[in-house]
């Protein structure tokens, strides 16, 4: 099969910041300094290290209470899971799910999806670069509007303001949960989509009886 | 206004983010898209007055910005009292209310980031318009490419929609002239950054210091 020629193998690497194609050879852009790598650096690794760390901080996130409500009568901590179980149960079902897509769902798919997709550059699972692509430019996509909840959270706390009446607090949560969306973002930055056709590649110039020995 | 020229010598070429094909940049129509023959992925747009959009538009969010920090956002009236919300405040409260981390990274989303990329925009494209490179406009736009993905003032407007559900059944909301400013930044600062390519900006820009 043949397909257009690549930049990585000729040695060309397309730069990070302005997209000037130079040999990587040269160190940095001509155009605008930046160091030249004909993929991201330890972008696997350094993917994988950014999930593990939020994967991790996704417990606390969902565990601990986003916001402290004070009333009159004493003090009641929410986590986001509680939240949005109130939105729910308050019948604003459009709103729930909103808040169980942005902030529950879109971090565990986005957590799931980079490490399929890390799977299949390692080759561990088919490469099909023209889903998985797409796969990965919906997590890029869609990775902000986790912060969602976060931004509720200080609208809230500085709104309610009501002196004995009624305060908002920030929990402990919300710094997990604003670690998260962080964390995932860079994971997603780090990852280099160009490894799957790499990987394509790599698997269609292997000979085709390789696998079924005879 | 020139077209989108290109830097002398060559050849010029592109890769593709996504799969790394090489390809010859051709220039194409104003309006239209180079697309990637391989995985179809848009290599480089060719936008409709590119400079003047990117300029004029940032200008905007500039001024809309302005607008909605110096008017109220929204105001709540309960218990007698009346709280009003700006998004300066809701960072500060955060950062006052023993969250200053979670309160700093809502500032830098929603004040910080708007703040550079729009002002950058300006610097870079401004005096591109009149074919000249404004001093270390090199470095700025490079900080265009990193701040990009930290600008959500769009997600913070659905923040907003999410606490009305929330405070609209205690309380009586009244929308401020700053929430009506913020809605329109966030169109200001989507239609600037739409404004111009990464390849134009950077092929005019090389030109410039020609």
């Amino acid at each position: 099969m043949s397909h257009p020629p690549r930049g990585g193998p000729l040695g060309l690497a397309g730069c990070h910041a302005c997209g000037k194609v130079s040999p990587e050879t040269l160190g940095r852009c001509p155009r605008c300094g930046s160091a030249l790598h004909i993929r991201k650096p330890q972008s696997i690794q350094r993917t994988v290290a950014f999930l593990i760390a939020a994967g991790v901080l996704y417990v606390p996130a969902m565990i601990l209470p986003i916001m402290t409500v004070l009333e009159f009568g004493g003090s009641s901590a929410k986590t986001i899971i509680e939240g949005m179980m109130e939105f729910w149960q308050s019948g604003a079902y459009p709103i729930a799910i909103v808040i169980f897509t942005a902030s529950i769902l879109i971090p565990l798919v986005k957590i799931v999806a980079l490490i399929w997709l890390c799977a299949a550059a390692c080759g561990k699972v088919h490469p099909s670069p023209k889903i998985l692509g797409k796969v990965y430019w919906l997590t890029e996509l869609l990775g902000r509007w986790s912060m969602v909840d976060i931004f509720v959270v200080a609208i809230l706390v500085a709104m309610v303001q009501l002196g004995a009446y009624m305060r908002v607090l920030p929990g402990s949560g919300a710094l997990a949960f604003a670690g998260v969306v962080v964390l995932t973002m860079f994971a997603a930055m780090s990852f280099d989509p160009r490894l799957l056709w790499d990987r394509l590649e790599l698997m269609e110039g292997a000979p085709p009886n390789e696998e079924s020995p005879p | 206004m020139r077209p989108w020229p290109k830097p002398r010598g060559g050849p010029h070429r592109v890769v593709c983010h996504f799969c790394d094909t090489l390809h010859e940049s051709v220039p194409v129509p104003e309006g239209t898209a180079a697309r990637c023959v391989r995985c179809n992925a848009v290599l480089y747009q060719n936008r409709y007055a590119s400079l003047v959009r990117a300029t004029s538009f940032s200008l905007t969010a500039l001024i809309l910005m302005a607008i909605v920090h110096s008017f109220p956002f929204m105001s709540m009236d309960a218990g007698g009292m009346r709280t009003t919300l700006t998004p300066m405040g809701a960072a500060s409260a955060l950062i006052n209310d023993g969250s200053p981390i979670v309160g700093c990274a809502v500032a830098l989303f929603t004040m910080v980031t708007p703040l550079i990329m729009s002002g950058g925009l300006i610097y870079v494209c401004g005096p591109l318009l009149w074919g000249k490179a404004a001093p270390g406009a090199t470095r700025v736009a490079r900080w265009l490419t990193l701040t990009e993905p930290w600008n959500m003032i769009e997600v913070f407007l659905l923040g907003v929609l999410v606490s009305l559900m929330k405070l609209g059944k205690m309380a009586e909301l009244h929308f401020g002239f700053g929430f009506w400013a913020f809605a329109l930044l966030m169109l200001a600062m989507a239609a600037a950054v739409a404004g111009i390519d990464r390849e134009e900006l950077w092929d005019r820009l090389e030109v410039a210091k020609e």
